[in-house]
């Protein structure tokens, strides 16, 4: 009782606003569907039974199940070596490429899937480049198969695997390897000795975190994938708009979920055995994706901080052989890696400055043409406002709801945080398709299915949880002794949190609020369900249009989704620069 | 200790401020504060003066920085009350209670520029803006940072940052001054340096101050008087000198410098008075003579005893020089400040060792 008088003192009451948001848009509606998967209240396995039963079903769930595995193991091959590469360059190199690994992962996905087919098409550019090369007389089908959404999922989970593994490596001390060589342990010996054991916690999270993403993919299959590539997302949308009863959709769903959750909590939640994450309470205490996002933010502080005395240690026990010819082929194979991950968006971007009648690679002559047609259709203005609209109401709503949630947290019982945090999570931890079917039914309850309001709080759960993320992480770095300080002067908590703390964590919440509005701006699945034909966003728009492949204009949408991101991140990046470097002081040197 | 040199900053320019008395009483009735099951400090009664500098000192975890939250009002007793100048605070908040407090690693507010954080007390104490600018600069000058005040806190030395934080304790006159391991984040000559510096701050703004560290030496060269805890209890209270000539439990002999500790030595202690039961005789290193065996006695009409050694090792420490002696089973400390003219000892070397009889003392097991 005492303990529970208590908890009504701390701030946890600040979470209410997030968790009521969470509850009715996603936790009452995936009850509701578990009851709906049972045929509750007459409880039975029905459909379960019919989902097994039925060989199409059967079918795509282990299709479903193999090509998240492939994806995964290849993005374990091609990952480990990069975020081993990039750990073991100098310091400018390793900051500017960790930023180019983190580019692609907030630019919209639905865009490089789209630069796929520009890339891979019967008339795209490896086609034309070797018929025009007249290596070939007919283009080659690379478009529509398995290869090309293998590329197509490799590409845009990537980023997912190669940065929680960086964020492992770069905290493995430098100095174990020296120690292991001094010990007479030749390179390979020390790397699969020392480094190699080490390194596998952030192998664990980025493979994790890379399935569970692949088992929601919706988009990419249906995009670059023949008929016979469906995944099981692409058979729970389908099963949705055609279909009346939600029973067979909601066991879809919950096997989806089960998979997710199995893998998850086999392989997730034992997060104990590393030291620097012991040293971390609650980086340790929230897994996967919210250790990557800490990290994320400090890679970007590590930008601003070009003058801060080089780790000496790190260029002189550089865990890679320095021979000449390990470092060329480092160097070919992440560049390799690099063009792999941005030449899409690239593309993508110049070739909507195209001056031609079609969409040309490279641009025989630039124009605006395309972005003039953009402005010009009222269709497109129309999508683009109201994706505005709703991007910068999910932002405020969910930065207020996700800041005061994280202040929340932050001031709760360590165990009830982590369990918490885990809740305010699931949202991006889950399939994408799970929650989105969720989103639908708790939608329906509330009668707003297609209305701008209902898929403000569809993206809301989603961005509220990076939100959480962010703000969170930044107050962990928060010393509590000033608040502490702030009080011993006569200040009450009021002031002490507008003059003291809020100060402290805003750039947490402004970076927390840009990537509320670029959850929302990109999001397509969720919306793609939520948004009942009467509302169409940008990337929805888009998504249609990709499937008919009628409008070059899209181009220029596609370079408008990956340009405004990129933007928003360049004005984040000056904003925590600046505050860093108020807060690390102008100069250095300065201190005697 | 009841007479206090006038602040040298005329005090109460503003209404905001008025009624600040220079310092006030503290005390301590039968507080306990526990956390979940354990007791962090258990039924501690203290009681400190007007203007007083109270160490509280003790190793990590005897409650020592519970008592200080205690103080400022950062945590509620569980059991027993806190008073201040004979009024009861434990329920009061810390924002609403009138005291200054530099903390261990300052909590200077990295946002804001030095000038600022000296004008955050004042300003929450609703000073006007006019009288704040004149009153910081008279703080900055009086420690030494006149040229600092736009600077941001990351900008400044450790000292430097020291005095900032001591200057914001201070700036607004409260009667009660709380240190928390004021010196720790500082290396050694630093240390010594703002050592004077506190003690003259404390001279000269007669601040009832408490200090809480579990540096022996920092309580030794500050305080009035020490408190040194364990285990979350007051184990004594002393003069700082009082305390170390003579401790009354084996932890305090300990704690607070080094000692040998007499028990179950194959030669008899002669001493004064008789050793009361439940008790260890302890004599301090330095109040031991190394002497060669064949040195003439002195003469001291039979005040001291001597007994024959082997020297086990022997440790060089700088203005000292640190023995070991076995005497039969037991080995001795002794430590000599290093002299010209001395004889000095190698290991296996036969020495005599000599104290006076009034030196040795009886802790409590």
């Amino acid at each position: 009782m005492e303990a529970l008088q208590k908890l009504g003192r701390m701030p946890t009451g600040l979470a209410v606003p997030a968790f009521a948001i969470l509850l009715v848009i996603f936790g009452i509606p995936i009850v509701q569907l578990f009851l709906i998967s049972v045929n509750a209240p007459s409880f039975s396995v029905v459909n379960y039974r019919a989902f097994f039963e039925q060989g199409a079903t059967v079918f795509v769930l282990f299709q479903t199940i193999e090509m998240s595995v492939v994806a995964t193991v290849v993005c374990l091959i091609i990952g480990y070596p990069t975020a081993y590469l990039i750990v073991a360059a100098p310091k400018s190199v390793r900051t500017t490429l960790i930023v180019l690994v983190f580019i692609p992962w907030l630019t919209s996905g639905l865009v490089r899937t789209y630069a796929w087919t520009v890339i891979l098409g019967d008339h795209g550019l490896i086609n034309n480049l070797l018929l025009h090369l007249r290596l070939i007389s007919d283009p080659l089908p690379l478009l529509y198969n398995r290869l090309a959404v293998y590329i197509g999922m490799v590409h845009i989970t990537l980023p997912i695997m190669i940065l929680p593994l960086v964020s492992v490596m770069q905290g493995i001390d430098k100095s174990l390897m020296a120690a292991a060589r001094s010990m007479g342990a030749r390179p390979s010996a020390a790397f699969w000795r020392v480094f190699f054991p080490l390194s596998l916690p952030g192998v664990r999270s980025g493979t994790l975190l890379v399935f569970v993403v692949c088992l929601g993919f919706y988009i990419t299959p249906q995009a670059l994938g023949g008929l016979r590539d469906a995944m099981l997302s692409n058979f729970i949308a389908a099963q949705l708009a055609s279909s009346l009863s939600l029973a067979p959709i909601a066991a879809a769903a919950f096997i989806l979920l089960a998979i997710a959750v199995v893998m998850l909590s086999i392989f997730g939640l034992d997060v104990s055995g590393t030291p620097h994450e012991t040293a971390q309470p609650l980086r340790k205490s929230s897994p996967y994706r919210l250790r990557a996002l800490g990290r994320l933010l400090q890679y970007l502080y590590e930008i601003g901080i070009r003058y801060r005395a080089n780790r000496w240690t790190v260029h002189l026990y550089q865990p890679i052989g320095n021979s000449g010819r390990s470092k060329i082929v480092g160097a070919v194979f992440v560049l390799l890696v690099m063009v792999y991950l941005l030449f899409p968006g690239l593309v993508v971007v110049i070739m909507s400055f195209s001056a031609g009648p079609f969409l040309e690679f490279p641009p025989s002559g630039l124009s605006l043409q395309w972005y003039r047609s953009f402005f010009g259709d009222p269709s497109w203005t129309l999508a683009f406002w109201d994706s505005l609209q709703i991007a910068v109401t999910v932002a405020v709503l969910s930065t207020v709801a996700g800041t005061l949630a994280a202040f929340g947290l932050s001031r709760t019982y360590p165990r009830l945080r982590v369990f918490l945090m885990m809740v305010i999570l699931t949202p991006i931890t889950l399939p994408a398709i799970v929650v989105a079917v969720a989103a639908y039914l708790g939608l329906i309850n509330l009668g707003l299915i297609g209305t701008k309001a209902g898929i403000v709080l569809a993206h809301t759960i989603l961005a509220i949880a990076y939100v959480v993320v962010i703000v969170a992480a930044t107050l962990a770095n928060f010393d509590r002794r000033l608040e502490q300080a702030a009080k011993s002067m006569r200040a009450g908590p009021v002031r002490t949190l507008v003059r003291v703390t809020l100060p402290l964590i805003r750039p947490g919440i402004i970076g927390g609020a840009v990537f509320a509005f670029i959850a929302s701006f990109d999001e397509v699945v969720v919306t793609s369900l939520v948004s009942g034909f009467s509302i169409r966003t940008l990337p929805l728009k888009m998504l249609e249009n990709i499937n008919q492949q009628l409008d070059p204009t899209i181009a220029a949408v596609g370079s408008l989704l990956t340009l405004l991101p990129v933007l928003w991140l360049i004005a984040l990046y000056l904003t925590w620069w600046r505050s860093k470097l108020k807060l690390q002081g102008a100069s250095a040197n300065q201190i005697a | 200790m009841n007479v206090y040199v006038k602040s040298t900053i005329p005090l109460a320019e503003d209404a905001a401020l008025e009624k600040n008395p220079v310092s006030a009483e503290i005390e301590f009735c039968n507080v306990t504060k526990m956390y979940g099951a354990v007791a962090a400090v258990k039924d501690v009664s203290l009681k400190v003066r007007r203007g007083e500098f109270l160490t509280i000192l003790g190793p990590s975890g005897s409650g020592k920085t519970t008592a200080l939250m205690l103080l400022a009002g950062f945590v509620a007793p569980s059991k027993g009350d806190i008073l201040i100048s004979g009024k009861s605070v434990a329920a009061v908040p810390s924002y609403h209670r009138d005291q200054g407090i530099v903390f261990q690693n300052y909590a200077l507010f990295p946002h804001l520029t030095v000038r600022r954080n000296l004008e955050f007390p004042l300003e929450m104490r609703g000073m006007k803006t006019a009288n704040r600018a004149a009153r910081v600069e008279r703080m900055l000058e009086r420690v030494h940072l006149n040229d600092f005040g736009e600077r941001m806190p990351s900008q400044l030395s450790g000292g430097q940052q020291q005095r900032v934080a001591l200057a914001r304790a201070l700036i607004a006159d409260a009667p009660i001054l709380l240190l928390d391991e004021p010196l720790g984040a500082l290396d050694r000559n630093l240390r010594e340096q703002m050592q004077g510096e506190i003690k003259a701050l404390h001279k000269e703004f007669g601040k009832t101050t408490i200090c809480v560290t579990h540096d022996q030496e920092e309580a030794l060269t500050l305080s009035d008087r020490i408190i040194v805890m364990r285990g979350g209890r007051i184990e004594q209270t002393d003069a700082p000198e009082a305390l170390y000539d003579r401790p009354t439990t084996r932890f305090v002999a300990n704690f607070l410098g080094e000692a040998n500790l007499l028990e179950g030595s194959d030669f008899k202690l002669e001493c004064e008075a008789a050793q009361p039961s439940a008790t260890v005789a302890m004599i301090r290193p330095e109040r031991i003579c190394i002497v060669a065996p064949a040195a003439p006695k002195r003469a001291d009409g039979g005040q001291r005893q001597s007994v024959i050694g082997t020297v086990d090792d022997m440790i060089y420490a700088g203005p000292l020089r640190k023995y070991h002696v076995r005497v039969g089973s037991s080995i001795l400390t002794v430590r000599e400040h290093v002299a010209s003219g001395q004889q000095i000892f190698k290991p296996g070397d036969q020495v005599r060792l000599e104290w006076l009889r009034s030196d040795v003392r009886f802790v409590a097991d």
